[in-house]
């Protein structure tokens, strides 16, 4: 079972073995700073905001022209910007590491 | 489970798919284009330095300029004032995510629903939505919750009376009042915060003070009261939805956010062009108007299949009810924490509802008639359990 480590923008580590779902429930989930999804992953408010190193780019779904959109407004936006309410957790992202922007 | 047509029609459906922008003609002759599409209101919602939220009593659309004295705080500012004004209010807009506080509005619903369903027949407008709202409010802004009581009687929009004219200053009176009991005797809650905050190394005047205090009783009253009555009716026609809530509560929170897309009561919001703008080939002169058209872009096909169509599974559903950008909703947690919450336990409690008497609520302009919600909604409750035995809560 995948396990994932969230990196808040602190810089505290949080890993978590064994996670199923998507990324911002499990934060959510977890309590994990900086990671609030209000609108309950839907791709409208953008609250899970998080960037993933470009190593793992080929192992994400990719992003498709909505989150795109959503995430191009926000101001610390990087090319590595994923929302993370997009991203369901497989084998294929054990050992993920997850960065938390600082709030936008 | 099947789609039904939501129980409001888009008004804006034939102009949008002629063109992205439609030019009203609102109070006094003020030609505003509105814009209909998604990504277009998005775009523009973000760029303030084109369009502007500097504008006192300017941003609601029509212009309130007749109806109140004050500036609306923070939403009436550009950042970085905006952003500074906003911080001092915030810790109370996000004491719905508090679980204590969600403890108490599912409380709140949970005390209000089992009254009505136990009444049988009542008004979801008088007896539910202006309650629950009410007494809501009293959580966020940590006041005793029977100050919700004076608030009941000041209907469904605390500033605007059913023709649109002013309704006279109950509101701003008592919150002086408010503002003044709590230099008298500070507490924890939002008068006395603002009493005590601080904006660049100065106290906040009088005015500043009511202004935020103005927004966060006109802000989120009508919005709330419409969005939950929108739904009961919504309930009363397809009461399959009611028991696919109920059969699935896993999809709670994207059914809350498919109401807020369809029953958005707030058709647009303003913003002010400094200078003269080409907006998408429409000439606004400075001073001149756009219209931010949640409404429509809410139902843009080209982002929501089906637009007008109930999915309570939607996702993606990146819908602006909530405003998008620096502006967005300050009390968006509020109204998803007493959705989600209605979301949850009314399906449980009833098993059918019934539309005895209805009368819509509408919005006339000249150029379109959009219904936001009801002023009267008489409904009859049938028990879940009433004729099974399914239990209840």
């Amino acid at each position: 079972m995948p396990k994932v480590t969230f990196i808040t923008s602190t810089g505290s580590r949080t890993t978590l073995e064994n996670v199923e779902g998507n990324l911002m429930e499990i934060a959510r989930d977890h309590d994990i700073e900086g990671i609030d999804g209000d609108c309950g992953g839907v791709c409208s408010c953008s609250t899970c905001h998080v960037y993933i190193a470009q190593s793992w780019q080929d192992k994400l779904p990719p992003t498709e022209e909505l989150e795109a959109d959503t995430l191009s407004f926000n101001d610390n936006q990087q090319e590595n910007s994923r929302l993370s309410c997009q991203i369901e957790v497989t084998e294929a992202l054990d050992g993920l590491e997850v960065i938390v922007p600082e709030s936008d | 489970m099947s789609k039904k047509t939501y129980i409001t029609e888009d008004p804006f459906k034939d102009d949008r798919a002629q063109c992205p922008i439609k030019v009203g003609d609102f109070q006094n002759g003020e030609k505003i284009p509105m814009l209909l599409k998604l990504k277009d209101v998005r775009q523009a919602a973000k760029d303030w330095q084109t369009f502007s939220s500097d504008a006192p009593r300017r941003v609601p659309i029509p212009s309130e300029e007749e109806l109140r004295d004050v500036r609306q705080y923070p939403i009436e500012l550009n950042p970085p004032e905006h952003t500074k004004f906003r911080k001092l209010v915030e810790p109370f807009f996000l004491r719905p995510k508090l679980p204590e506080v969600q403890a108490k509005i599912d409380g709140l619903l949970g005390c209000m629903l089992r009254r009505m369903v136990a009444k049988g027949t009542f008004d979801a407008v008088y007896d539910l939505a202006i309650p629950v709202q009410s007494y809501a409010l009293t959580y966020l802004l940590n006041v005793p919750e029977e100050e919700g009581e004076r608030w009941i009687s000041w209907g469904v929009h605390v500033t605007r009376a059913g023709d649109g004219k002013a309704k006279g200053s109950q509101m701003e009176d008592y919150n002086r009042m408010m503002f003044q009991q709590a230099k008298e005797q500070p507490g924890e809650d939002f008068y006395s915060a603002l009493n005590q905050a601080e904006i660049d190394g100065r106290p906040l005047t009088d005015e500043e003070k009511e202004g935020f205090a103005y927004l966060a009783f006109a802000g989120g009253r009508d919005t709330i009261i419409h969005t939950m009555t929108g739904i009961i009716a919504y309930f009363a026609k397809n009461p399959d939805a009611m028991t696919f809530l109920r059969e699935h509560p896993e999809a709670i929170n994207t059914a809350a956010e498919e109401f807020f897309r369809l029953a958005i009561p707030l058709t647009h919001i303003g913003r002010v062009c400094p200078v003269k703008t080409n907006v998408q080939g429409h000439e606004v002169e400075a001073g001149g108007r756009i219209s931010l058209t949640w409404a429509a872009a809410n139902r843009d096909p080209e982002i929501f299949p089906n637009p007008d169509e109930v999915d309570l599974e939607r996702k993606p559903n990146p819908h602006v009810s909530f405003g998008f950008g620096h502006h967005n909703c300050l009390g968006a947690h509020h109204a998803r924490a007493i959705m989600r919450s209605f979301l949850a336990q009314f399906p449980r409690l009833v098993s059918n509802v019934q539309v005895v008497e209805a009368e819509p609520c509408m919005e006339v302009e000249k150029d379109y008639t959009r219904q936001i919600g009801f002023n009267k909604l008489v409904v009859a409750c049938e028990p879940l359990g009433k004729t099974s035995d399914n239990g209840v809560g």
